[in-house]
């Protein structure tokens, strides 16, 4: 956050900024090509989904700093994009951990942590009700 | 391109802003001035104000007796889900940010205007049309769901819903903009000299308000419209009956609505901020320490979330992270509290309206507040959740604090606005009313939810009946109170006393334009050597030092 | 101080603001906080997306198998070569070839009709199949509970992602042919850019639900 006499950095010659362009397309082909042949190994558990988050944010980072240009501008632009990928990060995590340690009543039936599909979730015929087990005096 | 002549700055300000450039309707429609804009959201959310409270006193006269009073059960429904939705969406979250904000951010900046004038009148125009889209289902019978909109009975019933949803999701966007011209404004439109450490404490609060506004309202619009499409088309994500999870609309919809909030009572400390030094002749005790809490409620109030949702069925680990989060906040609150009263001490307090309101809004907003930290406890949030301890708690804070924060705003700035002054008799008297009648209506009401009364209902055991109907009194007492105000300010507006640029003597920049301003605020662009409340034996020269510095 | 020469012409600097880098930086810093906007409100989604993906793994591992994976694939191609355009199209603005930015945007434009056109194609197939969201979902293939759940959400994030494209498209269009007709200078172009963040961010979005919805 720069005080009112401060300069933004002037506009150098652009001629480099073309190549930048252009590798970082290619860059964004090549890590695209990449997620979907990765994908096609069915990487197990957490790891697929890491690995697959992980190309994308390299990917995300490389047309956030070149082709928006924050790799050469001021903070401010930068501290924004930052902040709100925090608030992403809180909202997804948060709400996510609370699905992940929930009682399993709280959870949809047949979901993961949750209890089995019974025949009357879903729009199911209603249960025949238990036989008396002569439990009862 | 002269200071303005000190003859000027004693008497009514002949070319101001509601007479320049042009008069008539068509000029105010499409007025590009934050004044005029700031003044045209005054405008609109004293009406909503009026709204809203007039369905508050329907429930209070509902709740007079035990059984149906005036209203049946279903209308009773609509009636508490209608006074929610205006008074949050249409009064609380605009009010002070949009109505005084963009009438006080730019002279307090040493600017001429925001940012984007024109994202500024879209956003009014955008506040009329999410309005008008919910007054539409209110007319056509509102709905019964509570402001709060909880999935799957939202999703299912066969009131008016969609249309305030989609009300509501218009106003979201009102506020996005109002947040975003707010804070480019504050990056990039200062004034030499005006460093971060020398802003008026008001826009450090209003800063920390925007901040929220443009992180938290999204996700909101987003929730509503998943509501309002799942009530349409069945594209269910809510619904229990095919694998959706109902707490998930929960999680999304207090992630905005926790912050928000923070939305309405940030910019009230803003004006609190100001308020306290202008009446104790007193520079704010530990700046430094009430600019951060600002950005430190903003930041921490998003992490809280969860204890809305503590018997909602959501993890009890989760609820734990959340109670413990939620702890986090009252420390900012409480540091501006303390700071607060120590500018108090050793100052020069002057007992006028505006300052009446302070007093009122410190002690609301610390019971207010603790009450809050209380039901931050799960444990004790068993036992209160969903009954009059919650209903009386918010209506501290938002009452208590944000309203007597807006009231003095009113009383404070209507010099500055209109170059007129209020009759300050009145003004005390209908404070006495106003901070009075609050008491009876509320601190009841925790009486009330401590011993097991609901909220949201329409009838109650017979135990209850006395502290209802003192609830009711005193609610009464308010109104009336509120009243008087209304009148004896629109009477001020026109024929009030001539107040001059500074009737108050008050340092903050503000005060340094003539009443009302000038279009333009500034004639010439100010220069600034120090921060703002400054109360020092010799009166500073005038900061107009500069001509108008060269454009290229 | 500033590096805008005499040519700048006066009419692009606005009364209120002290300097047009000072403009400048407003512009680019309300932009950006605009996109912050967006990405919250696209969280939302990914948000329910992560939460029922979880809780109902099979579904939607199943169901996303079953989506035309190389339709995701050309089509992330398609976006990250239009976003690489828009970029050349500012490069162009900064040297005032107005003409060259026209043209590279309506060449962005064309590709993103390309994208979709595809996702017509993918939409219309999930119609016929009966894979639509909620209790419109009529398909025999997957039975759980998770599908009608998977894909209201896919709807949901490529519907608005779709929206986004077709503003994105608008706006595009729209400075582009402002540029070709000289609306912009070297000294002053910040609308090209404030239209190539915009696109950017749509073709940001779509590299996160392309590897979300279509790969894992």
């Amino acid at each position: 956050m720069a005080g009112p006499g401060a300069v933004a950095p002037v506009e150098h010659a652009h001629a480099s900024h073309v190549a930048r362009y252009a590798i970082v397309w290619i860059a964004l082909l090549a890590l695209t090509f990449a997620t979907w042949g990765l994908s096609r190994f069915h990487i197990p558990g957490g790891w697929g989904v890491a690995v697959a988050l992980g190309i994308a944010t390299a990917k995300s980072a490389l047309v956030a700093l070149f082709f928006m240009h924050l790799w050469d501008q001021r903070g401010a632009n930068r501290l924004v994009l930052v902040t709100s990928l925090v608030f992403v990060a809180l909202l997804v995590g948060l709400t996510l951990s609370d699905s992940a340690t929930r009682f399993p009543l709280s959870n949809p039936p047949g979901s993961e942590g949750a209890l089995p599909v019974g025949p009357t979730d879903y729009g199911g015929p209603p249960p025949v009700p238990p036989r008396d087990r002569g439990l009862t005096p | 391109m002269n200071p303005s002549p000190a003859s000027e700055l004693q008497g009514y300000n002949p070319r101001n802003y509601l007479n320049s450039p042009a008069t008539g309707l068509k000029s105010w429609l499409t007025t590009l001035d934050h004044k005029r804009i700031g003044v045209m959201f005054l405008v609109a959310v004293t009406v909503a104000f009026a709204l809203g409270g007039f369905f508050a006193l329907l429930i209070r006269l509902e709740l007079l007796t035990p059984g149906p009073t005036i209203v049946d059960a279903m209308t009773y429904n609509r009636l508490f889900t209608l006074h929610g939705v205006v008074m949050i969406f249409l009064f609380m979250i605009p009010a002070i940010p949009s109505a005084f904000g963009n009438f006080l951010l730019p002279i307090m900046l040493g600017a001429k205007d925001v940012a984007f004038p024109r994202l500024n009148l879209l956003s009014f125009y955008l506040y009329l049309a999410g309005a008008s889209v919910a007054l539409y289902g209110m007319v056509h019978g509102g709905a019964d769901t509570g402001w709060t909109f909880y999935t799957p009975y939202s999703t299912t019933t066969t009131t008016k819903v969609v249309p305030i949803l989609l009300g509501a999701f218009i106003l979201g966007f009102s506020s996005i903009l109002t947040g975003l011209n707010f804070i480019v404004t504050t990056h990039t439109m200062r004034a030499p000299g005006m460093t971060w450490n020398r802003l008026p404490l008001f826009v450090w609060s209003i800063y920390a308000t925007a901040v929220i506004q443009i992180l938290a309202t999204p996700v909101l619009g987003m929730t509503l419209l998943l509501v309002a499409i799942e009530h349409a088309f069945g594209w269910g994500i809510f619904d229990p009956a095919r694998g959706g999870d109902p707490v998930l609309f929960q999680h999304f919809f207090w992630f905005y609505s926790h912050p928000a909030v923070y939305i309405m009572i940030l910019p009230a400390m803003a004006v609190m901020s100001e308020v306290v030094c202008a009446f104790s002749r007193k520079n704010i005790f530990g700046y430094k320490a009430v600019a951060y809490s600002s950005l430190g409620i903003a930041f921490v109030g998003f992490f809280t979330w969860g204890h809305h949702l503590f018997t909602s069925g959501q993890s009890t680990l989760t609820g734990g992270v959340f109670g413990v989060l939620s702890m986090f906040v009252g420390i900012f609150t409480a540091i501006k509290v303390f700071n607060w009263t120590a500018t108090l001490y050793r100052g020069s307090i002057s007992f006028t309206t505006p300052f009446a309101y302070f007093v009122g809004f410190l002690f609301f907003l610390v019971f207010g507040g603790m009450t809050g930290i209380a039901l931050a406890t799960m444990s004790l949030d068993v036992h209160w959740h969903d009954t009059y301890f919650v209903v009386a708690h918010f209506h501290f804070i938002m009452v208590g604090a944000t309203l007597m924060a807006f009231l003095a705003a009113l009383h404070y700035w209507l010099p500055k606005m209109t170059g007129r002054m209020y009759p300050e008799n009145w003004g005390l008297v209908a404070a006495v009313m106003v901070v009075l009648g609050f008491n009876f209506t509320f601190i009841p009401q925790f009486l009330l939810g401590n011993e097991g009364m609901p909220r949201r209902y329409f009838s109650y055991p017979e135990r209850f009946w006395a502290l209802n109907v003192a609830s009711t009194a005193g609610a009464s007492v308010l109104a009336i109170g509120l009243v008087i105000v209304l009148v004896y300010l629109l009477v001020a507006i026109r024929r009030g006393a001539v107040a001059g640029a500074n009737p108050w003597g008050s340092r903050g920049f503000e005060w340094d334009t003539p009443s009302p301003p000038p279009p333009e605020n500034y004639e010439t662009t100010p220069v600034y050597t120090h921060g703002p409340h400054e109360y020092h034996e010799d009166p500073e020269p005038p900061r107009h030092a500069a001509p108008e510095p060269k454009h290229v | 101080m500033s590096e805008t020469t005499a040519t700048a012409a006066p009419s692009f600097l606005a009364h209120h603001f002290e300097s047009l880098e000072k403009q400048t930086h407003a512009a680019r810093l309300g932009m950006w906080l605009f996109l912050a906007t967006e990405i919250l409100l696209f969280t939302a989604l990914f948000t329910a997306y992560a939460v029922y993906r979880y809780l109902f793994t099979p579904d939607f591992q199943a169901a996303s198998r079953d989506l035309a994976t190389w339709i995701g694939l050309v089509n992330t191609l398609v976006l990250v070569t239009s976003s690489f355009t828009v970029a050349m199209g500012y490069g162009r603005a900064v040297r005032g070839d107005g003409k060259g930015t026209r043209a590279l945007f309506l060449v962005s434009v064309l590709l993103a009709l390309v994208f979709l056109g595809f996702k017509v194609v993918e939409y219309s197939h999930h119609f016929h199949a009966g894979e639509l969201p909620g209790r419109l979902y009529v398909s025999t293939r997957l039975q759980g509970p998770g599908a009608p759940i998977f894909y209201a959400l896919y709807f949901l994030i490529t519907g608005l992602h779709a929206v986004h494209v077709v503003v994105g498209m608008t706006i595009l269009a729209v400075i582009g042919l402002r540029a070709g007709r000289g609306a912009y200078t070297r000294e002053y172009h910040v609308p090209v850019e404030l239209a190539g963040l915009y696109w950017h961010l749509v073709d940001l979005i779509w590299i996160f639900v392309f590897p979300l919805v279509y790969l894992i």
